[in-house]
């Protein structure tokens, strides 16, 4: 019978804890709970039955009117046209019926990330133009070679500049929310595949889709097993450090995983073209939503040249 | 289900086989599979058994050695080639340890659906095949459900769904009831016992051994060198303490009664009743223990 350590036996005087910092890093778990939120949202089946235009569409007809119209909107250089399609945007998924859950997140994450991002354009050190508020002074002078400014500014042309952007990433991804939302994964990279994209790159896709939140929940439990031996926080430094490792450590497995995946594949008969259950039928309304597509596109293109 | 019952449905000499840069794994193993056979393949952790199914299955190749499917050898110029390689991928199903591995479709539907297709079925074929096998195994409301979302009971019973629907006559199964809780584990034992008596051949690998009542008409056994150290019935190879033992199936247990601490080999033949092959005793209790 194996014989216990000291230190395993009952009534073992415990070892002293080191003092550890009172503060609590959560940084990584709810880095990974909202990583987890984001990507259960993203791979969600569209909710409902198969109802409404946009939800019957072709996959085919409506990829190729969303990715007109978010070519179209990249385009676009007046804040009313691109504010129109966001209008747009939103109201047919008004019309399709997507849960506010679902839109919500996203039209709150895109702006407040891109405006994050942007600020830096607002100023007129970035963009130029006549200040409108004046947020620093100083008595200029130089460091190093860099001549430092005597006024930072938020200027005119910077809020245009940075409007501008906010509104063009917000329409482009309410329309591609409207595009998932309203197409099953699976037609939507059989129509991705239909329309010439190579079968590797849809592939890669159709994986990424079905294991982004396997691999989640590893690097979820990796960090649970963790926290389960942890009896106070650690500093950032080693949450850091310790995220590194997570992250190698489910890279490993993503390749195991990718390796088995490609074997259950195999054993079943792939040969390198996934067959679809229900292939896409092209209707009459498909060559109309496309139409449609196209018309409006073109209108705010005409429209934003018109308003320049 | 084709072929006559008692044809040898493979046939493996001398396999030799290593993953790439590592240590051999299955080192000269020989033994034939007959049709509607039930046999289990058993060793430890490691003993190369998983490594068996796949080759078996046509996954990986031996690196020395042959493997023989009803009489053609299974390479990777055979397996591409039609109509043999298809044939193959129909009668031959793997069961994966790892569910999540091989449920990769976005619905149950749709996974069930991912091999007929393959074989290049008619729509209302493979639509035919899924209403039956859904109700087979009782899991029709699972039809449109995401299977990352499953149980692992489910995710078991949709993984033998996808493999049933294309009516294959071979089943490998990895460790199948791992991580199964017992209800799940039992129903799983139900149907495996109920398509081996419509004539599946069955080919199991667990280390589990309170399976093999449940799971197997004929034993083999691989030792943690890789070689297959035993073949026969299951009584008398669980009968066999010294060489289950020896290939890490049992192992010493070790106890204590009053002062008298003792030793003897330790096997679960059925989960949760335990098998003491010794009778003692000793100065402060008077019944013997069995």
């Amino acid at each position: 019978m194996a014989t216990l350590p000291e230190w395993l036996r009952p009534g073992a005087r415990p070892v002293s804890l080191l003092p550890q910092r009172a503060t609590a890093h959560r940084l990584l778990r709810r880095t990974l709970g909202a990583m987890g939120r984001s990507i259960s949202l993203l791979v969600r089946e569209p909710d409902g039955p198969g109802v409404g235009a946009l939800r019957t569409a072709d996959p085919r007809a409506k990829l190729l009117a969303a990715v007109g119209l978010i070519v179209a909107t990249t385009f676009l250089r007046g804040l009313l046209p691109l504010a129109a399609c966001l209008a747009l945007a939103l109201a047919l998924s008004a019309a399709a019926k997507v849960p506010g859950r679902r839109l919500l997140p996203v039209m709150i994450a895109v702006p407040l990330a891109s405006t994050a991002l942007l600020l830096p354009a607002t100023l007129n050190i970035v963009s130029g133009g006549p200040p409108l508020l004046v947020l620093w002074r100083s008595a200029g002078g130089a460091f190093g070679p860099w001549r430092l400014p005597e006024v930072v500014a938020v200027t005119a042309d910077g809020l245009l500049v940075a409007g501008r952007m906010v509104l063009r990433t917000t329409a482009c991804a309410a329309l591609a929310l409207l595009l998932a939302a309203t197409t099953r994964p699976q037609r939507l990279l059989g129509g991705l595949r239909s329309l010439g994209v190579p079968q590797a790159f849809v592939m890669v896709l159709a994986m990424a889709e079905r294991y982004l939140a396997v691999l989640l929940r590893s690097a979820q439990e990796l960090h649970l097993a963790r926290l389960a031996r942890s009896v106070a926080p650690i500093g950032v430094r080693r949450e850091e450090a310790w995220a590194a490792a997570g992250v190698g450590a489910v890279f490993r497995r993503t390749r195991s995983l990718a390796d088995a995946v490609t074997l259950a594949m195999v054993s079943r008969g792939f040969t390198g073209e996934v067959r679809l259950l229900r292939p896409a039928r092209w209707r009459r309304t498909d060559w109309l939503l496309v139409a449609a597509a196209a018309a409006v596109a073109a209108g705010l293109l005409i429209l934003d040249r018109r308003l320049a | 289900m084709s072929g006559s019952q008692g044809e040898t449905v493979f046939a493996v000499e001398a396999v030799r086989f290593a993953y790439a840069g590592q240590p051999l794994c299955l080192d000269g193993v020989s033994f034939d599979v007959r049709r509607g056979e039930r046999l289990a393949l058993v060793g430890a952790n490691g003993s190369g058994k998983s490594t068996l199914l796949h080759l078996l299955n046509g996954l990986f190749f031996p690196g020395e050695g042959r493997i023989a499917y009803l009489g053609s050898p299974l390479t990777e110029a055979v397996l591409d080639a039609a109509p043999f390689g298809p044939r193959f991928r129909q009668e031959v199903g793997f069961l994966f340890q790892n569910s999540d591995a091989q449920l990769f479709c976005p619905t149950v539907e749709d996974e069930l659906a991912f091999g007929p297709l393959q074989m290049g079925w008619t729509q209302a074929e493979v639509f035919r095949r899924i209403e039956d096998t859904l109700a087979l195994l009782e899991i029709s409301r699972l039809r449109g459900r995401f299977p990352a979302g499953l149980s692992a009971g489910e995710k078991k019973r949709v993984a033998l769904a996808s493999l049933l629907v294309l009516a294959p006559s071979v089943l490998l199964l990895d460790e199948p009831t791992a991580g199964l809780d017992p209800r799940s584990q039992s129903l799983l034992l139900e149907i495996l016992e109920a398509l081996h008596t419509r004539g599946l051949t069955l080919v199991t690998a667990t280390h589990d051994l309170t399976l093999l009542p449940h799971l197997a008409d004929r034993v083999l056994v691989l030792s943690e060198e890789h070689r297959l150290v035993a073949d026969g019935e299951p009584e008398p190879v669980l009968a066999d303490t010294e060489m289950l033992l020896a290939v890490n199936l049992i192992h010493a247990h070790s106890h204590r009664h009053g002062r008298l601490v003792h030793t003897h080999p330790h096997q679960h033949v059925v989960a949760h009743e335990h098998v003491h092959g010794h009778h003692h005793e000793h100065e402060d209790q008077a019944e013997p223990k069995k």
